[in-house]
């Protein structure tokens, strides 16, 4: 099966997986091993991938969590993200997918308008995180939140479901009117 | 069986049996939950995929979600809360724990008390000192203003000479012995704050009269009102 299920496989115990998907390979990288180096009681497994489909060879454990980074800097980073979501089953968007775009700091080497991606994010229903991952104290911190949100969608945090997490996350902002 | 016993809390006095039922209960709990686990994963993988494009998303995710929050709803509402079986040993760890934290609860307050005691005790020390050197001081103040008032007053309101002798041979004013006007003052004064209900003080033939006009006249002494043979110092610190 080439689309990705959230739920296709039983869990490993006391595991949390997540899916990092994104062309800058050194930033996915980089997030990835701040991410392991938070303190959690849940044993964290990392993911990357440059897009999906994932080949069907490997064998790897159920995904918790899917997160897109989108750099702003790169036209090619949002079509790759806007194709990649096609290989992803709608289930999955009930909380348990991230968009994090990053590079909005450097505001003149953006080629992708900050509207476009809050469209994508609110089209799919899914929130949107900003942090510049290039920047050790705000990856750091990113790495921090995203290990809080898997451990929920991993179903770690007794009480809170990832659908849950997902309504408190709600922004009020969405893109205004002209631009739907 | 023995060896075992010496590994557990040699104050514990549950039976060995005991702990070890609880793990078997325990781990069998987690076995079943991990066979309704499988069973609702092979409910799962009978359902189909379903993927987004742009258009469609956004509806279809909000009804699926108004429909996946509903089911979780009724979940939430039907489930009644669990505990692990709590059985004796369960109860005595638990128990162990809780007065645990109390313990360290309970020193955590006895040293910031303590701490707050000892502030005290310096502040208290610190504020004893201070009124002491205070009063010490005012002490000497007093006895230098005293000193000085007995000076100015001999200076310059000595007795009568007696040498000076009258034509008249008056047997009465050489025969009393008369006081000082610090003396009388002081007398006016004692009495004032000895007894402040009634500072009055009689004249006696020992206040050299012209004296006691002095004091009369300047507004330091008063008379009684009723009676002319009394006198009382003005309350000045009032």
């Amino acid at each position: 099966m080439s689309v990705l299920r959230p739920l296709d496989k039983l869990p490993g115990l006391n595991t949390a997986t997540i899916l990092l998907v994104g062309t800058e390979d050194a930033l996915l990288q980089q997030l990835a091993d701040s991410m392991l180096k938070e303190d959690c009681a849940s044993e964290l497994k990392v993911h990357l991938a440059k897009s999906l489909p994932l080949p069907s060879s490997v064998n790897r454990p159920r995904i918790d969590l899917i997160v897109f980074v989108v750099n702003l800097h790169s036209k090619y980073s949002l079509q790759n993200t806007e194709e990649s979501l096609r290989h992803v089953d709608a289930s999955f968007f009930l909380g348990k997918v991230c968009f994090l775009a990053t590079g909005a700091g450097r505001e003149s080497h953006c080629s992708i308008h900050r509207h476009t991606v809050v469209k994508l994010a609110h089209t799919y229903q899914s929130p949107l995180l900003y942090c510049d991952l290039e920047v050790e104290g705000f990856r750091a911190t990113m790495a921090q939140r995203l290990v809080r949100v898997l451990q929920i969608c991993a179903g770690h945090v007794p009480g809170v479901s990832a659908l849950n997490l997902l309504s408190l996350l709600r922004s009020s902002e969405g893109p205004s009117l002209e631009d739907l | 069986m023995t060896l075992f016993q010496e590994d557990l809390d040699p104050d514990s006095t549950t039976d060995v049996g005991d702990v070890t039922n609880t793990e078997e209960e325990l781990i069998r709990e987690c076995e079943e939950m991990w066979k309704d686990m499988e069973e609702c994963q092979n409910k799962l993988s009978l359902i189909g995929t379903e993927t987004l494009t742009d258009s469609n998303a956004q509806l279809s995710l909000l009804i699926m979600q108004v429909k996946c929050l509903t089911a979780e709803l009724s979940q939430w509402q039907k489930k009644t809360p669990e505990t692990i079986p709590l059985t004796e040993d369960v109860l005595i760890t638990l128990g162990k724990e809780e007065f645990q934290k109390l313990r360290q609860d309970l020193e955590m307050v006895l040293s910031t008390k303590e701490s707050k005691n000892e502030k005290l005790k310096e502040d208290l020390e610190r504020i004893f000192n201070e009124l002491k050197t205070k009063m010490l001081n005012i002490k000497e103040y007093k006895e230098k203003l005293l000193s000085t008032l007995g000076e100015f007053l001999e200076d310059h309101f000595p007795l009568p000479d007696r040498s000076v002798k009258k034509k008249k041979k008056n047997i009465q004013e050489s025969s009393v012995n008369l006081i000082t006007l610090h003396e009388m003052l002081e007398i006016l004064i004692n009495r004032l704050f000895d007894v402040p209900h009634d500072p009055y003080v009689k004249i006696s033939d020992s206040f050299w009269p012209p004296y006691v006009e002095l004091l009369l006249r300047n507004g330091i002494a008063l008379r009684h009102p009723e009676d002319p043979t009394r006198i009382r110092l003005e309350a000045f610190h009032q």
